[in-house]
């Protein structure tokens, strides 16, 4: 397997200036400093050590993810996007749900270029469990060797065959909640967009948490926190190349590629926001909530003080990391009125 | 972003997890974490809830699984613990086998609270509060940014504080703190957190006019600028660049040959009779005088009349100031 995607030779300049980098959390400052150590920078040369997985961080099996009998799990190999392969389902469902439940449908996150449908799943299962909801996560294909538009349609297609398959799932179509963090996030949001415009299945929100969305990757917040946290602009850039190639920061993007890039943003689902103020996204996602308000639409946004970039699954114990969780789980149940 | 969840209980447990704990507790306090947060670094660290119980300052936490906090029960005679001041306890609930870590964890952390007690007293920790002492001690501040720094410090405008100046860098401190027992110290006189940049600058050149101590660089290692009076002038006006006197270039040639010079000459102009300067120097009376004649021979001037003495207290400030820089630039460190 052979692994390019060009780097930039775009300069990374904010014109807006930037103060030093916001101090990071207390809590979450001695946790970073371990993250560090067993993070690389994400970039050609350590993509196939980061795709091989952390030892003793493996992703969880069904039997974990079944919780003591409370999901029934299982993985669906179902249609992709026209013309391209099946998609892999992850469908963890509610075991003793009379009724029809809501869903999540989750796209994962890992810069486009890492992770699998089983990334981040636990966070995504706490929150079905906390309103007696699906989780059906998709395996969708990454960059570089994927480029844009195969992440996004094969989301799009895994969500396209839920919705059709509700009944069979004993999910109610109705209630599906889209979400995703980092990558995932941007996924979720662009296929949100793709839904509103082709006339998909009607999402019931998105659930954007510290969302990847904006390839031009050159925000204050990009410049003031460069090198520094999780998820630098170098890596960030790695990661819009690896989906975008020479394309990424022209004005040829797509919305359904970098969701920051839509113009209307009428009629779309209530959006849910999360962000650290410590990070590479934090104006590129305060900027989206911004813009679904001034069109008129609904978002809840939270800028977590001193927030790296997924703080709150690196360091889950933290109290900041702890709120940011409840502050999700309370949004879901004011969506759903449970 | 990978699902990354940091397992510190998984990782080395010999020797990287010392400095996995020392650094993870440094970095808490750095950053201004409170109590909670650092009895939730040892229940991380040590993989068990923790809590803390301490009656002198009506804290009463414990830190489960998931770093949620609650009230804790009491405590298990045999689980790890150790004292948090007076009366206070911090434990681990350890309930399976005791790890080699659990003792330096409940070390550390204890020790991070005790911090926290020094900067509620109103002394601040590293980190945000070095970069607010550097705001209060620099005069260049404008009055609103040195009047949140001193918020943040849980300094009152009324407070009295003096800025410390050392061979590591410039701190604030309490007035009346007792001066620490090691190293060379310039002290500030005190005033209100208004008064840091004169404070500090007067600990600078108080700084200036300490010694190492003896045997090799007799003379005092804290100085305190309100004792010195004008010899804070001759310290802005002398640094290395300045042409030495005479009586310098004696001093020091004279210095180099006899090891006995200085200490002698020091312990003379410090003292108050040549009885105490014989103390000091744990040598015999006569001993001292012969020395002082000697020496007075060799500088070709009297040292025992007053206009001796202040030539030679004189001489002795002069060479200390002649080896720094006037204008040293310390770097704030906080407190």
């Amino acid at each position: 397997m052979t692994l390019t995607a060009e780097p930039s030779t775009v300069a990374l300049v904010s014109t807006t200036p930037v103060g030093p980098p916001p101090p990071f959390d207390p809590e979450l400052a001695p946790a970073l400093r371990i993250i560090k150590e067993l993070m690389p920078p994400v970039n050609a040369d350590t993509l196939p050590v980061m795709r091989a997985g952390v030892p003793g961080m493996e992703p969880a099996d069904n039997q974990t993810l079944a919780r003591g009998g409370e999901f029934l799990v299982e993985e669906r190999v179902v249609p992709g996007p026209a013309g391209a392969p099946d998609i892999s389902l992850l469908i963890c469902r509610p075991a003793s749900a009379s009724i029809p439940t809501p869903a999540i449908y989750h796209t994962h996150g890992g810069g486009m270029v890492l992770g699998d449908n089983r990334t981040g799943i636990e966070d995504q299962l706490n929150l079905a469990q906390s309103i007696g909801a699906a989780v059906v996560s998709v395996e969708y294909r990454l960059a570089p060797e994927a480029p844009h538009p195969a992440p996004v349609e094969d989301c799009y297609a895994g969500l396209v065959w839920t919705a059709e398959h509700a009944d069979e799932l004993n999910i109610d179509p109705d209630r599906i909640v889209i979400a995703g963090a980092s990558a995932g996030g941007g996924l979720a949001a662009a296929v949100t967009l793709l839904a509103r415009d082709r006339g998909g299945p009607v999402l019931f929100g998105q659930m954007l948490l510290c969302p990847m969305l904006d390839d031009r990757n050159d925000t204050p917040s990009a410049v003031q926190m460069a090198g520094l946290g999780v998820w630098t602009q170098a890596d960030n850039t790695f990661g819009w190349d690896a989906l975008l190639g020479a394309a990424r920061g022209t004005d040829d993007v797509s919305p359904y590629a970098a969701p920051a890039r839509v113009t209307d943003l009428s009629g779309l689902p209530p959006a849910f926001i999360d962000v650290g103020s410590a990070e590479t996204f934090r104006d590129e996602d305060v900027t989206s909530a911004s813009r679904i308000w001034q069109a008129g639409g609904r978002a809840e946004l939270h800028v977590w003080p001193g927030g790296f970039h997924g703080f709150d699954v690196m360091a889950p114990d933290a109290a900041v990391s702890q709120d940011a969780r409840n502050a999700r789980q309370v949004w879901l149940r004011r969506l759903f009125a449970v | 972003m990978r699902d990354l969840t940091v397992r510190l209980d998984a990782l080395d447990p010999e020797a990287g997890a010392a400095l996995r704990v020392i650094a993870y507790f440094d970095d808490l306090v750095a950053h201004g974490a409170g109590l909670p947060a650092i009895v939730r670094g040892a229940s991380i660290l040590a993989a068990c809830p923790a809590a803390l119980v301490d009656p002198a300052r009506h804290v009463r936490v414990r830190i489960g699984v998931g770093g949620v906090a609650g009230a804790p029960g009491p405590r298990d005679p045999g689980w790890p613990w150790t004292a948090v001041g007076p009366d206070g306890e911090l434990w681990l609930e350890r309930d399976d086998e005791p790890r080699p870590i659990d003792a330096m964890v409940l070390e550390r952390a204890a020790a991070a609270i005790g911090s926290v007690d020094r900067r509620a007293r109103g002394r601040a920790a590293h980190g945000r509060a070095d970069a607010d002492a550097r705001i209060l001690l620099d005069p260049a501040s404008s009055a609103p940014a040195r009047s949140a720094a001193a918020q943040r410090l849980h300094l009152s405008p009324t407070v009295q504080v003096r800025a410390v100046a050392t061979a590591s860098g410039m701190r604030i401190e309490p007035a009346g703190d007792p001066v620490p027992a090691a190293g060379r110290a310039g002290i500030g006189p005190a005033g209100s957190p208004d008064e840091l940049p004169g404070s500090a600058a007067a600990a600078r050149l108080a700084l200036r006019l300490t010694a190492d101590g003896p045997p090799a660089d007799p003379g005092p290692q804290v100085v305190h600028a309100r004792d010195v009076g004008g010899l804070l002038v001759l310290a802005s006006a002398i640094g290395p660049e300045t042409a030495k006197h005479a009586d310098v270039v004696e001093l020091e040639q004279l210095a180099g040959e006899h090891p006995w010079l200085l200490a002698t000459l020091t312990a003379v102009a410090e003292q108050s009779s040549l009885r105490a300067a014989a103390g000091v120097l744990h040598v015999h009376h006569s001993t001292l005088q012969e020395r002082i004649a000697h020496a007075e021979r060799m500088l070709g001037w009297s040292i025992g009349d007053p206009a001796g003495r202040f030539r030679l207290n004189l001489a002795l400030a002069l060479r200390r100031l002649h080896r720094t820089a006037a204008d040293t630039d310390l770097p704030a460190d906080g407190y």
